[in-house]
């Protein structure tokens, strides 16, 4: 008998049909995965679960009983809670305060009692195991800690389903498997978890059943043991994937056009050094943390703390400076195209021309005109899919922000692109497209480096891969000899003798 | 044609021109009307009674029935008080949409009255020390630079210290008009040369001074163009609405906001030319509280207190309607001491009413 049942749940948010009904069971006390490329809805559908969302058709049942929470403390009276990806404590109060934030513990006038607050704080964190100070401050804590506190506040709560929202997307991989030992003790404890995620190797681990979504829609639900990664994968994107191999490998690349000279930050990153040729993807390999988009930021002339030398065709540039980079032809498409590549409330056409202003004005004036044109090629070629180029850009899905974002810095004819992610928060289709238009680039001579998280990624598309390590250069990777175990162990750092052809730091191919 | 009008309503400003209209015509139904004696120009130029004769030979003062707001003399009343407010207000709008606040607007309004007036004064009425044209070319340039100084000092401390506008500008705002009564020692300054004040009052027909209303008027243009059309402005909305994208465009944020601060300094500067010719006497009270009503304005008019959103006309079309309700409840009666609570509660509808408005358009939008 199922235990919480979907039935033809939809979605509308402005611009896009987020979940067009679906339906599927799950029976209690598993953890059930739910999987989908971005935008295929599987957050949403949690979310709605979890009453951060309120679905616009269908209907949820837990238990046999209709439910319809409103908003995420309904649906904690229920016995529903989500575990969040992003910060959903106020990271400026203790974690026992947070815990019991929504029931403080007082003394007859208002006080707070601070030993019950403790000790509650105590039994809620031992019953899931959890060895975090209540007396610290949430924002001191790490990722990991702090999706444990929150599993401990929803666990402490009572919550009889909890759905967990990429749980391990920012995790380290000891933290993975500290999460994963405490998703079977809760199952074993009858609880019912909802597992979002896209990391295929973690729910076949750890999951019993999966529903695969895809553009909103439902495409299938089973046993996780009836199916493989493989078949998910192509029910995930409805397709197979061919891998192409990037036309741009087949040029030789031309003359060099962007070298650093031991820059550094400090805290940050230090002497990195390397060198972009004309029609080259050079790729920039780490693990989070490792310094790969603070380095971008620095070549971009964005931060103030960088030393060393950025040379754009052999000429130095004006050190930490925006303006110099910019008549440099450089370009930034950055890591977080939210809050820092694109201005949500104003449109496409005012979006893409933001860095193009002094080229579209003359004697100050905007040549709308030419604005126009400008935004229409560039929406045209990168196929933005919106109503018109006045369309709010924040009522956007992701992968077309993205390609706005980017156009942004196309309009400006910029030589040297710095792209950190390229495809982050971007659905399947779209990231096929920015991929195409990335070795599009390269072949008209364009020199990219690129920074992304995503390995397969970077293997698809560069010419030669550099890892950084801990703020510094650990090694460099020629395309003949890409693999995932290769940068890992360089990204890692496991493997001090690396295989003799993987060229340490400091040799450098093009020297 | 039909495409025409349907344009016509759908503009960004079309709501608040639909609450003028609407606000006008409760007014004018519900304002009743006066008897007030009718005048006519004499020959000389000069306003004199008409009078009646009737069949006895009797002169009796001729009278006529207006509509209380319905009149040219309201009317221009009413445009002149808006102009002032206005004028500040679009100065306001910049800020407002590059994100930041101003607090003092008032103060610098103030302080830029109060020195206009001390140079005009010492220039005296007679113009002694030079040609009473030249002398008013001073007070106005003294005028309009200390409001475009002022914002300068704004803008400069908030774009280097990195503090936030509102304690920046409510420190300014204590300071500037300290200054003022410093430098007048409390007491009101007037004594100018005449030409000023015959230029800023000059009236066209029935009590209708047109210079306020022009400068308003050259005011909302300049600061729509500049907004809309020149990259300028663009800057101001990318800032406003997101300043680090902003940055990571290689928009210069410092400069922009320098800019919005020294603009809104020099629109209070504007208002401040006016008020002399106008009064023709300053004090450093002036002004008082004005920084809310050009705020209140800004909002009703559609600025988004957190940025990127907002328009020159916009905030005008704000500033009328606050003055009309301000009028309309001295015409319709009400007793004066509800007139803050009333406009006060309007500000706040205007932005649930906007509120209501996005939400629905974003419904709309949802459901296409």
């Amino acid at each position: 008998m199922s235990y919480l049942e979907f039935r033809a749940v939809t979605k509308r948010f402005p611009g896009v049909l987020a979940l067009d009904g679906v339906s599927f069971a799950v029976p209690r006390g598993t953890c059930h995965a739910l999987i989908g490329e971005n935008g295929a809805g599987k957050s949403t559908l949690g979310k709605i679960l979890a009453g951060v969302y309120t679905a616009d058709a269908g209907e949820m049942r837990l238990d046999g009983k209709p439910i319809a929470p409103a908003d995420p403390i309904a649906a904690r009276a229920l016995g529903i809670a989500m575990v969040h990806q992003e910060l959903a404590f106020c990271p400026n109060l203790s974690v026992a305060e947070n815990l019991c934030l929504g029931d403080l513990p007082l003394r007859p006038g208002g006080f707070v009692d601070r030993p019950v607050l403790r000790a509650r704080a105590r039994t809620m964190l031992a019953s899931i195991h959890a060895e975090i100070d209540p007396e610290a401050l949430i924002g001191t804590l790490s990722t990991g800690q702090e999706q444990l506190v929150q599993i401990a506040a929803a666990v402490g709560t009572g919550a009889q389903v909890i759905v967990m929202d990429e749980p391990s997307s920012s995790l380290s991989a000891g933290e993975t498997r500290e999460l994963f030992t405490l998703v079977r003790k809760l199952k074993a404890r009858g609880l019912t978890l909802i597992y979002v995620s896209h990391r295929m190797s973690e729910l076949f681990e750890l999951c019993d059943h999966i529903t695969v979504l895809r553009d909103g829609r439902h495409v299938a639900t089973g046993a996780i043991a009836a199916t493989t990664p493989a078949r998910v994968v192509s029910q995930m994107i409805g397709r197979e994937l061919r891998a192409q191999t990037p036309a741009h490998l087949s040029r030789s690349p031309g003359p060099e056009r962007l070298r650093l000279e031991a820059l550094s930050s400090p805290g940050k990153f230090s002497e990195i050094s390397l060198a972009v040729r004309t029609g080259e993807i050079v790729g920039l390999a780490g693990l989070v943390g490792a310094g790969r988009s603070e380095t971008l930021q620095a070549v971009f002339g964005l931060d103030p703390a960088a030393t060393g030398r950025v040379l754009v065709n052999d000429r130095a540039l004006a050190p930490r400076s925006i303006e110099a980079a910019l008549a440099a032809r450089l370009g930034l498409l950055p890591e977080d195209r939210k809050r820092q590549g694109l201005v949500l409330g104003l449109n496409c056409r005012e979006n893409t021309a933001l860095a193009s202003l002094p080229v579209l004005s003359r004697l100050g004036w905007v040549r709308r005109g030419l604005e126009r044109s400008l935004a229409d090629r560039y929406q045209k070629r990168l196929r933005v899919k919106a109503p018109s180029l006045e369309t709010i850009v924040g009522g956007l899905s992701g992968g077309n922000q993205q390609k706005i974002a980017l156009a942004k810095w196309l309009a400006r004819d910029c030589d040297i692109l710095l792209i950190d992610e390229p495809t982050r928060g971007v659905d399947v289709g779209a990231k096929a497209e920015i991929y195409a238009l990335l070795d599009e680039l390269a072949c008209e001579g364009k020199a990219l480096l690129v920074v992304s998280s995503e390995l397969p990624e970077l293997l698809g598309l560069c010419t030669r891969i550099l890892v950084l390590r801990a703020g510094r250069l650990a090694g460099e990777v020629p395309r003949a000899d890409f693999s995932e175990t290769a940068l890992m162990r360089l990204m890692a750092g496991v493997d001090p003798a690396a295989p003799s052809h993987i060229q340490p730091k400091g040799v450098t191919s093009l020297q | 044609m039909r495409p025409f009008i349907r344009n016509l309503f759908r503009f960004q400003e079309s709501g608040l021109l639909w609450v003028i209209l609407v606000l006008g015509v409760v007014l004018t139904a519900f304002a009743g009307t006066v008897r007030t004696p009718k005048f006519e120009r004499a020959a000389d130029g000069g306003r004199q009674r008409v009078f009646t004769t009737d069949a006895e030979g009797n002169r009796a003062p001729a009278f006529e029935v207006k509509n209380k707001f319905l009149n040219a003399q309201n009317l221009a009343q009413l445009a002149k008080d808006t102009s002032f407010i206005a004028i500040m207000a679009v100065g306001m709008a910049f800020v407002i949409i590059s994100g930041g606040i101003d607090l003092s607007v008032g103060s610098i309004y103030a302080l830029a009255s109060v020195l206009g007036a001390m140079v005009l004064n010492h220039l005296g009425p007679e113009g002694t020390a030079m040609a009473p044209l030249a002398a008013c070319a001073l007070g106005v340039l003294v005028c309009l630079a200390t409001g475009a100084l002022c914002g300068l000092a704004n803008g400069g401390l908030i774009v280097a210290l990195g503090v936030h506008p509102f304690i920046i500008t409510l420190g300014a705002m204590a300071i500037l008009r300290g200054i003022a009564f410093v430098a007048t020692k409390g007491q009101s300054i007037g004594g100018f040369p005449a030409d000023l004040r015959e230029f800023v009052r000059f009236e066209l027909g029935n009590g209708l001074s047109v210079v306020p209303l022009l400068v308003m008027v050259v005011v909302t243009a300049l600061g729509w163009i500049y907004l809309s059309r020149l990259a300028a402005g663009r800057r101001v909305y990318a800032i406003g609405g997101n300043e680090q994208a902003a940055r990571f465009s290689g928009i210069r944020v410092g400069r922009v906001k320098l800019g919005v601060y020294i603009l809104a300094g020099l629109a209070a500067g504007i208002s401040a030319v006016l008020s002399l010719g106008y009064y023709g006497a300053a004090t450093s009270g002036d002004g008082q509280g004005y920084e809310l009503n050009v705020i209140a304005a800004s909002v009703v008019g559609g600025c988004s207190l957190t940025g990127g959103r907002g328009s020159a006309l916009g905030v005008v079309l704000g500033a009328l309607i606050i003055q009309m309700i301000a009028s309309g409840i001295v015409i319709l009666g009400i007793d004066q001491n509800y007139s803050q609570i009333i406009i006060g509660a309007v500000v706040i509808a205007a932005v649930v009413l906007d509120n209501v408005n996005t939400w629905l358009a974003k419904r709309r939008l949802t459901r296409a």
